[in-house]
């Protein structure tokens, strides 16, 4: 069976002014991944991002992001992400770093970890919650994370 | 790895070391020291293989200023990120220029003879 198999790389985009995280969108990730790897492996590492890297879905209201790598190059273009400190969009820059929480051969298994991931989350963080509206808020987003990655 | 005399293999780690005459200059009155030689190697790594690149240890270990011939020495799994850097390093301030790699060899010893050359009687 001949079959192209990629890595997709479910990350954590964290930055210390939650607003600012609204600003980012995928083409914006997508440059400072390319610059990153561009200043850390060189002409030989900008040329594994050019084909078959891209951003698959990007979620500005938790900042989580599917990130698609070849299966033969992903640990190279991985290695470079922690040196990832600000992201540029619309003239801002914004201080922020990457986690990466789960490595999958498919989106689908990205998916099914992303919404155990979330359920963890939502059982550590609403006993925490002071009043209602943060309640829901969170509530409502991990629900919206779940529908749109479909 | 032990001090000077490191050309022999021990606990798998081996070093490699290369003999090459560079750079063959356009301009061939130009003069490089030694720390220029090595800077312009860390140079040609950076932009082939990045940050990363230019973090591999190689050595100098002999360097001649009039034919700008030098001994390097690299471990073994740096080799081939040496030699391609080497390979398409093409300018210095300006000038056109080129590695020639004469000999590569595991072993120190091996390089003061090629057998090429040899002349016998």
């Amino acid at each position: 069976m001949v079959r192209i198999k990629s890595r997709y790389l479910l990350c954590e985009i964290n930055v210390t002014d939650k607003s600012r995280l609204l600003l980012l969108d995928d083409r914006a990730v997508m440059t400072a991944v390319r610059t990153a790897v561009a200043r850390i492996h060189g002409d030989y590492g900008a040329a594994q991002c050019i084909i078959g890297v891209s951003v698959k879905y990007m979620n500005a209201h938790t900042g989580m992001v599917f990130l698609r790598f070849p299966k033969r190059c992903y640990k190279l273009l991985w290695s470079a992400l922690p040196f990832i400190t600000c992201m540029e969009t619309r003239g801002q820059k914004i201080p922020c770093f990457l986690n990466c929480l789960h490595v999958g051969g498919t989106i689908r298994t990205c998916q099914k970890f992303l919404i155990r991931y979330n359920t963890q989350q939502l059982h550590r963080l609403l006993p925490k919650c002071k009043n209602e509206e943060t309640r829901e808020t969170s509530a409502e987003e991990a629900d919206s994370e779940e529908d749109e990655v479909v | 790895m032990k001090g000077v005399s490191t050309q022999k293999k021990s606990t798998g780690y081996q070093r490699v070391v290369l003999k090459n005459s560079a750079p063959v200059l356009e301009n061939e009155s130009t003069r490089l020291s030694a720390v220029e030689f090595k800077q312009f190697i860390i140079t040609g790594l950076k932009i082939l293989y990045g940050e990363v690149g230019a973090a591999l240890t190689f050595d100098v270990l002999k360097y001649d200023e009039d034919s700008r011939t030098a001994f390097l020495r690299v471990p073994s799994r740096g080799l081939v990120k040496l030699w391609s850097s080497l390979t398409l390093l093409g300018s210095y301030q300006d000038q056109a220029c080129a590695f020639r790699i004469l000999q590569v060899s595991p072993f120190l010893l091996a390089l003061t003879g090629n057998s090429r050359e040899l002349q016998l009687d």
